[in-house]
């Protein structure tokens, strides 16, 4: 009776620290037309204390959104295009010579921000693409012999193009996996495409007002933390991530050679964080079946590596992703 | 014709010059040898017999020549038999060698006279038979360059009759029967189920209802809320009406979450309404209990196990009889009908 008790405590607290999601919505559909589940992965991966890749063709709207949250947090923002020429330097910021202090001064980089838009990842070789990855991960930049934490809340958003791929410096597998959610962008619906229009020719364009402090954000993470997950839906990720390694242990013989290597211990924290973060903006207390499938194709698309017969049979990883969770019983 | 007119004509010339010794004796001192074909002419690559023959003393022994592949170039010795003898009487031995022979080589070929070197030696002259002469036709005609060279004919195709198969039954049928012995005998060892029933029942189909219906009342006996074990009653019954619906109207259900479940069922009429509302009830109650610690009150268990019936009971697929079983049935009962009423006149 007790438990019971608890869940209904973790409820109301949901409800009452969930109340800022739908206005931070509003406020970032008044900027970006369309785009509802870019929105929504900003969100999962704000409130997860995760990172996004995004994959996209140019011109959808990538920085403006991660623009608007920044506002709408009132938090720091960066974006740093990425290019073959990037050094870590750059990135990370460096030691200069001070003539007036006649001293080293640290000269901190761009990655010291909120929100950090890392435009174009596989432009940049891999040392450069290492440097982000490992401040993403430690959530700290060491230059020289200091060793400085960075911003909280701290969110890269990545974006990768699908297209162009020549002279490209493609992230290992390793280094994808750091990554919680990998959205795909597609292009705006004809309705949204003629609102689009409509706000670029306005003399006025919409701009989103801030509604939060980073606080808010921070607090908000503990609040997910404490969202019930009940041991079926630990059992049911387990089950979904092992249907990637193994998968004709559940009845998917046919995908035994199509996958090279499946999803890793990594991505069952994420489908958990990030199904606890979808259950909060849905307002609830506990996580349901559901939000584990509604977030699973962002988390795993990126984590399952195809074999040389998969792509010569054109079967994605979204396919098998559809088909395991087509296939795996619901709790 | 004309050509083969002519080779038989020199082939009479050829005969009658040497016709004494086609068949002839060579004698001395008693011991006598002759030679015999069976024809002088021959097709190109046909074959006849030469006959060698000895007549001998039976206090002698005498060894026929070793003729091994050929009499002469153009002659060659297919076979040679075993000598033989033919006759034995008055102190005499008659011996005899068959040679079959052949020759590739058209024209007339001299065969020269074949010696008996060891009687010839043994009796101080020679021991021979007689020449003889092989006429060898070619029936083809000649090829003739000018004319262009042509390709070989093909071999000509027998026509085929289904009878030539008659032989090969059997063996067909084996194999076939052994193939299927050794499918049966690997299914079995790797335990799998043999495909084809042969000697068992097939096992009798339970409607989905029912076996819902059972399920349920199983789950009640059991009373496991009232033990305290509601996440176990809730997940029972659940899953009970899950395997129901994917038995009943093909949705997988087991692999789908509440709303998609409930989204599967648009469009599908129910005679009662209600059935889907109560369908719902219960997987939303289940799905509280189940993820949210949700502890339903008593009568909301006891509503969830009567929607769970109700919902089976509307739903449900009526057994259509045949048009037998059904007078059968009408039958049965006329009689039960007419046995009360005979025994009530008793």
């Amino acid at each position: 009776m007790e438990q019971s008790v608890d869940i209904k405590a973790i409820n109301e607290r949901i409800k009452e620290e969930s109340s800022f999601v739908d206005l931070l919505t509003m406020e970032m559909n008044k900027v970006i037309v369309g785009q509802k589940h870019l929105v929504e992965g900003l969100l999962i991966g704000l409130l997860s204390d995760g990172h996004i890749l995004l994959e996209g063709v140019p011109g959808l709207a990538k920085t403006l959104a991660i623009n608007t949250l920044a506002t709408i947090v009132d938090a720091k923002f960066s974006r740093i295009q990425f290019t073959p020429d990037l050094l870590p330097a750059d990135l990370l910021g460096t030691m200069i010579y001070s003539q007036k202090k006649e001293e080293f001064i640290v000269k901190q980089g761009p990655i010291f921000t909120n929100f950090v838009l890392a435009d174009e990842i596989n432009r940049a070789p891999a040392k450069v693409q290492s440097a982000l990855l490992e401040a993403m991960q430690e959530r700290q930049v060491t230059i020289g012999e200091t060793t400085y934490p960075l911003d909280e809340p701290f969110l890269v958003m990545a974006t990768q193009n699908p297209i162009e791929q020549e002279g490209t410096y493609p992230l290992p597998e390793a280094q994808v996996d750091r990554f919680m959610l990998k959205l795909v962008l597609d292009y705006p619906k004809k309705d949204e495409e003629q609102m689009i229009i409509r706000h670029n020719l306005a003399k006025t364009f919409p701009k989103a007002s801030t509604i939060l402090k980073p606080e808010d954000i921070i607090r908000a993470r503990q609040v997910v933390k404490d969202v019930y997950m009940d041991e079926k839906i630990e059992k049911y990720i387990v089950d979904i991530t092992f249907a990637t390694r193994y998968p004709e242990q559940y009845g998917l013989e046919k995908f035994k050679d199509m996958i090279s290597y499946g999803a890793s211990p990594r991505a069952s924290i994420s489908l958990s964080m990030a199904s606890k973060a979808y259950a909060f903006i849905k307002r609830r207390g506990y996580v349901i079946p559901e939000d584990v499938r509604a977030i699973c194709h962002d988390v795993l698309r990126h984590r399952i590596g195809l074999s040389y017969e998969a792509e010569a049979n054109n079967i994605t990883s979204e396919e098998i992703i559809s088909e395991i969770l087509n296939q795996v019983e619901v709790p | 014709m004309n050509r083969i007119k002519k080779h038989i004509s020199r082939v009479l010339v050829s005969f009658l010059i040497l016709l004494p010794g086609v068949v002839h004796n060579a004698s001395a001192q008693n011991v006598s040898v002759s030679a015999e074909m069976d024809s002088t002419v021959i097709f190109i690559g046909g074959q006849i017999d030469l006959k060698l023959q000895l007549s001998q003393p039976d206090n002698m022994e005498l060894n026929f020549p070793l003729l091994t592949d050929t009499i002469t170039k153009n002659i060659e010795i297919v076979r040679a038999s075993q000598i033989d003898t033919l006759n034995k009487e008055n102190g005499r031995y008659l011996i005899e060698q068959s040679l079959r022979i052949t020759s590739f080589d058209s024209g007339l070929h001299y065969i020269p006279p074949i010696v008996f070197e060891e009687a010839s030696q043994k009796l101080g002259k020679a021991i021979q038979t007689e020449p003889m002469a092989l006429m060898v036709v070619n029936p083809f005609d000649e090829v003739d360059p000018q004319k262009g060279i042509v390709d070989i004919k093909q071999p000509m195709q027998a026509p085929f009759h289904l009878s030539e198969l008659y032989k090969y039954l059997p063996w067909v049928l084996g194999i076939i029967l052994l193939a299927g012995i050794v499918t049966f005998i690997i299914l079995r060892y790797f335990g799998k189920e043999v495909p084809v029933k042969i000697f068992a029942k097939p096992a009798p189909v339970i409607p989905p209802h029912v076996k819902a219906l059972e399920a349920l009342d199983k789950i009640k006996q059991e009373k496991l809320w009232q033990h305290n074990r509601i996440k176990e009653y809730y997940s029972g019954v659940s899953d009970t009406l899950r395997h129901y619906i994917e038995e009943r109207f093909e949705i997988r259900a087991m692999e789908q979450t509440t709303d998609e479940i409930m989204d599967s069922f648009k469009g599908i009429d129910f005679r009662d309404g209600k059935s889907i509302d109560n369908l719902r009830q219960i997987l939303i109650t289940s799905d509280l209990v189940k993820f949210a610690k949700h502890e339903p009150l008593p009568d909301e268990n006891d509503l969830s196990m009567i929607n769970a019936f109700f919902f089976v009971n509307q739903t449900k697929l009526e057994e259509i009889k045949s048009l037998e079983e059904e007078k059968e049935a009408m039958l049965n009962k006329e009689n039960e009908v007419l046995n009360v009423s005979n025994s009530s006149e008793r």
